[in-house]
C-alpha cells in the first residue's frame, strides 16, 4: 500500500473521453467524467442526437438510427473518437462492450477502450475455455461435459454420469437457442441432433457441450474491480433471480437466499478467480445458487445494468473506477476498504405495456417525474418531452433504494415507485408494485422458474 | 458465441461512398456526409456538380473513400459562409449527416429536373382508404428476406388478414388488415412504404378501394 498512492492521481488522466452508447449508461458515464474532469463527447444516432439528455454536450453524428449503422458501426465510433479528439473510449454495455474485435480497433487507433484486456474478454466469451479457467482457479461449476462433445455417444456417457435432466448447449449460443433438454436416456440423441441443427444455423457452430439442468435455482452474480497491477477486489453479490424472458427486472443485494459461509468462500473465489485470467476493470460472474452451492455460469466482462445496487452499498463510484484503472492508476480502496452496508434493490423501469403482453411501447413522454426522498437514487436518461425512439431497448430508468434491512428498502422502493410519474407511454410499474407486495417475494420463497407474485 | 454483436461488415465502408441529398428550404440542394470522417478536396465554389461526379474525399480511420454525388444532385457549388472568409484547413472533421455541399440547382434547372420531380405522381385516388400504421417502427412487407411479399397491388385483403410486420425495440408484431374507416373487403391500390422502411404511427401503409362480392371475379381496373 505505501508504494501506491491510492486516491491521489500520480497518473495523468484523459481529457476528452468518448461515450458510445445512448440513453441511461451514456449519461451514467457522463456524470463520472463531470466528476473526474474530463469532457465527454458523445456518439450519437440521428434518432438520439436532439434528445435532451445530450442537450449542452458535445456530439459526433455517426449514423442511421438502425444500431448497425450507429452503435455497432465500429469504424464510424473510432474515427468519431478520433476526430474529436479523444483518448478513451467507454462503451457501456450491449452493443459493442463485449466485442474484443472493437476492443482491438480501439487499441490500433490509439484510443483507450474502457474495459478488459481484448485475450480476457476473448477468453470469457467462449463457454468451454471461460469454464476450464474458472474450475482452476477454485470455483464450483454445474457438472457437466469437460469441454466440447464429440458425438451423440458421449454426451449419453455425459449425462449417464452427472444424472438427468440436462441441458445440450451450443458453444457459440446465447439468447436461449442451440439449447435442448433431455429428460432421460433416450431424448439424448434426438436434443442432440435439434441443438446442433439450431446452433449451425443461428450461429454457424455446431460445437455442443452439456450440463446438467438446475431448475428451481438463484440467479446469484459477483461484481469484480481489478487494476492492472493485479489487485482484485469484490463489491459483494447481487440476486438477479426475478426474471422476464431472460430479461432481468429487479435485483437485490445481499441475496437473501445465500449463507455467509457459501458467499465467503465464493467471494473469495471469484477474486481469486479475477485474478488468475489477468482481469482488469469491471466484470460480473454469474452464478446459479443451487441448493446452497454457487455454481459459475458465465462471466459479463463489462460494466453491468444493475451496477448501481453495488455502489449504493459500498458506497463506491464503479465508473469512476473503471476511468481511473483505465487510465493506469491502482484501485483507489482495497478490499478492507469496502464496506457493504444495508440492503438494496433496484428495478428496472421499461416502457412496455403489461396490459398487451409487455409490447414495447414508444412514444412521447408527456409528463416525467422522478421520485425522490432518504434512500432513492434514480438513474435516467428521461425528461418531460423525451422521445422513446422505436430502434433501440426499453429501458427508461432504474430506481434504487437502499435500507438498513430488506424490508426498509422494498418499503421505500414500494413509496418511489408509487411517486415515478410516466405519462405518455405506459411502464411496468404496475408489475414491480405486484412483484414487491407478493407474499412470495416478501418472504423469500421464490427461484428461476417463475416471477412472485405473477 | 465467441462474439457478442460482431458487426465488421464491409458493405459499412465501400471504398466509393455517395452523399445523402436533402433539399434546404431555400431551394438549394445540400450534399450531406455518408459517415464520420476527415472531408477534403471539395470542390470550389461556381463549379458545376452533378449526378456521380466525385465531390471530395473522406477519411475514415486512415481509409480514403471517394464521395461521389448522388442521383438528383446537380447546380453550381455554392460558397460556404463559414468557410468563405479565408482559407479554410485543408480537410475539416465532419459528422454522418453533415453538410459537405450546398449546390444551387437553378444554374442547371433543365439538366436536373427530370431526377428531382420526386416520387412519381400520384394517382388520383379520392375514393381510396388507407391502412395506417398502428404503431412506430421499422415495417417489413416480407416474412423473411426472399420470401414474397405479404401483399402486392391488386391483392384482395380481408379483415384479420396480415400485410406486413413492424419491429419495434426488437419486438416483430403482425399488421393486421381491418379497422372500422376501411372497407371489409378491400384490393389493394398502392403500397405505400417500401421494405424495411421506418413508419412513424399513423404513417399509411396501404391505400385500398372496396370490393364487392360481384366485382370480385372480374378485376376491373382501378382508376389510375
Amino acid at each position: 500500500m505505501s508504494a501506491k498512492t491510492r486516491g491521489t492521481p500520480a497518473v495523468p488522466m484523459f481529457r476528452r473521453l468518448m461515450v458510445a452508447n445512448r440513453g441511461e449508461v451514456a449519461v451514467r458515464i457522463a456524470r463520472a467524467c463531470d466528476l473526474l474532469g474530463i469532457t465527454p463527447v458523445f456518439a450519437t444516432s440521428t434518432a438520439d442526437r436532439d434528445a435532451g439528455y445530450l442537450r449542452g454536450r458535445e456530439t459526433v453524428c455517426i449514423g442511421a438510427a438502425r444500431s448497425p449503422q450507429s452503435y455497432l458501426n465500429m469504424q464510424a465510433i473510432v474515427q468519431a473518437a478520433r476526430q474529436s479528439e479523444c483518448t478513451a473510449l467507454h462503451p457501456g454495455w450491449g452493443f459493442l462492450s463485449e466485442n474484443p474485435v472493437f476492443a482491438a480497433l480501439c487499441e490500433a487507433h490509439g484510443v483507450t477502450f474502457i474495459g478488459p484486456p481484448a485475450r480476457a474478454m476473448h477468453l470469457m466469451g467462449k463457454k468451454t475455455p471461460a469454464k476450464a479457467a474458472m474450475r482452476a482457479a477454485g470455483l464450483a461449476l454445474i457438472p457437466g461435459s469437460d469441454g466440447i462433445l464429440d458425438s451423440a455417444e458421449q454426451a449419453r456417457e455425459v449425462a449417464d454420469r452427472v444424472g438427468y435432466p440436462v441441458l445440450l448447449k451450443a458453444e457459440s449460443g446465447g439468447g436461449g437457442r442451440g439449447m435442448r433438454i433431455a429428460r432421460g436416456p433416450d431424448e439424448v440423441a434426438s436434443a442432440y441432433a435439434d441443438a446442433q441443427a439450431e446452433a449451425i444455423a443461428a450461429f454457424g457452430d455446431g460445437r455442443l457441450y452439456l450440463e446438467r439442468l438446475i431448475e428451481g435455482g438463484r440467479h446469484v452474480e459477483i461484481q469484480i474491480m481489478a487494476d492492472r497491477y493485479g489487485d482484485v477486489v469484490h463489491l459483494g453479490e447481487r440476486d438477479c433471480t426475478v426474471q422476464r424472458n431472460h430479461q432481468k427486472l429487479l435485483e437485490e443485494s445481499p441475496s437473501p437466499s445465500l449463507s455467509a459461509e457459501e458467499r465467503e468462500k465464493t467471494l473469495a473465489a471469484a477474486v481469486r478467480a479475477a485474478a488468475s485470467i489477468g482481469y482488469v476493470g469491471a466484470g460480473t460472474m454469474e452464478f446459479l445458487l443451487d441448493q446452497g452451492t454457487l455454481r459459475f455460469m458465465e462471466m459479463n466482462t463489462r460494466l453491468q445494468v444493475e451496477h448501481s445496487v453495488s455502489e449504493v452499498r459500498s458506497g463506491r463510484d464503479l465508473v469512476v473506477e473503471q476511468i481511473r484503472v483505465a487510465a493506469g492508476h491502482p484501485l483507489s480502496f482495497g478490499q478492507a476498504d469496502v464496506v457493504l452496508a444495508g440492503h438494496a434493490i433496484e428495478c428496472r423501469i421499461n416502457a412496455e405495456d403489461p396490459a398487451n403482453n409487455f409490447k414495447p411501447a414508444p412514444g412521447k413522454i408527456v409528463r416525467w417525474h422522478s421520485p425522490t426522498g432518504e434512500g432513492v437514487r434514480v438513474d435516467t436518461h428521461v425528461d418531460s418531452g423525451y422521445e422513446v425512439p422505436p430502434h433501440y431497448d426499453s429501458l427508461l430508468c432504474k430506481v434504487i433504494t437502499a435500507g438498513a434491512t430488506r424490508d426498509e428498502a422494498i418499503g421505500r422502493m414500494i413509496t418511489a415507485l408509487g411517486e415515478l410519474v410516466c405519462e405518455g407511454v405506459p411502464t411496468t410499474v404496475p408489475l414491480h408494485l405486484q412483484i414487491l407486495r407478493s407474499p412470495a417475494f416478501r418472504s423469500n420463497h421464490y427461484d428461476t422458474r417463475a416471477i412472485p407474485g405473477i | 458465441m465467441p462474439v457478442k454483436n460482431f458487426v465488421l461488415d464491409a458493405r459499412l465502408t465501400p471504398p466509393v461512398l455517395r452523399a445523402r441529398l436533402a433539399a434546404g428550404p431555400d431551394g438549394r440542394q445540400r450534399l450531406l456526409a455518408p459517415g464520420v470522417g476527415m472531408f477534403r478536396g471539395a470542390p470550389d465554389p461556381g463549379m458545376l456538380v452533378g449526378p456521380d461526379q466525385a465531390i471530395g474525399a473522406l477519411e475514415i480511420l486512415g481509409v480514403v473513400h471517394h464521395v461521389l454525388a448522388p442521383v438528383g444532385a446537380g447546380g453550381l457549388v455554392v460558397a460556404d459562409e463559414a468557410l468563405a472568409r479565408g482559407p479554410g484547413p485543408a480537410r475539416r472533421a465532419v459528422g454522418f449527416d453533415d453538410i459537405l455541399l450546398t449546390l444551387d440547382p437553378s444554374a442547371t434547372r433543365g439538366e436536373s429536373a427530370a431526377n428531382q420531380s420526386g416520387p412519381a405522381a400520384r394517382p388520383g385516388v379520392s375514393g381510396a382508404a388507407v391502412l395506417r400504421a398502428p404503431t412506430s417502427g421499422r415495417f417489413y412487407a416480407r416474412s423473411g428476406p426472399g420470401k414474397p411479399a405479404f401483399v402486392s397491388v391488386g391483392a384482395v385483403l380481408e379483415p384479420g388478414q396480415t400485410v406486413g410486420l413492424i419491429e419495434v425495440m426488437k419486438t416483430f408484431s403482425r399488421v393486421l388488415y381491418g379497422g372500422d374507416a376501411l372497407p371489409s373487403r378491400a384490393r389493394v391500390v398502392r403500397v405505400c412504404q417500401a421494405d424495411e422502411s421506418d413508419v412513424a404511427q399513423g404513417d399509411p401503409l396501404l391505400e385500398v378501394e372496396p370490393v364487392d362480392a360481384a366485382d370480385d371475379q372480374n378485376t376491373k381496373p382501378h382508376p389510375a
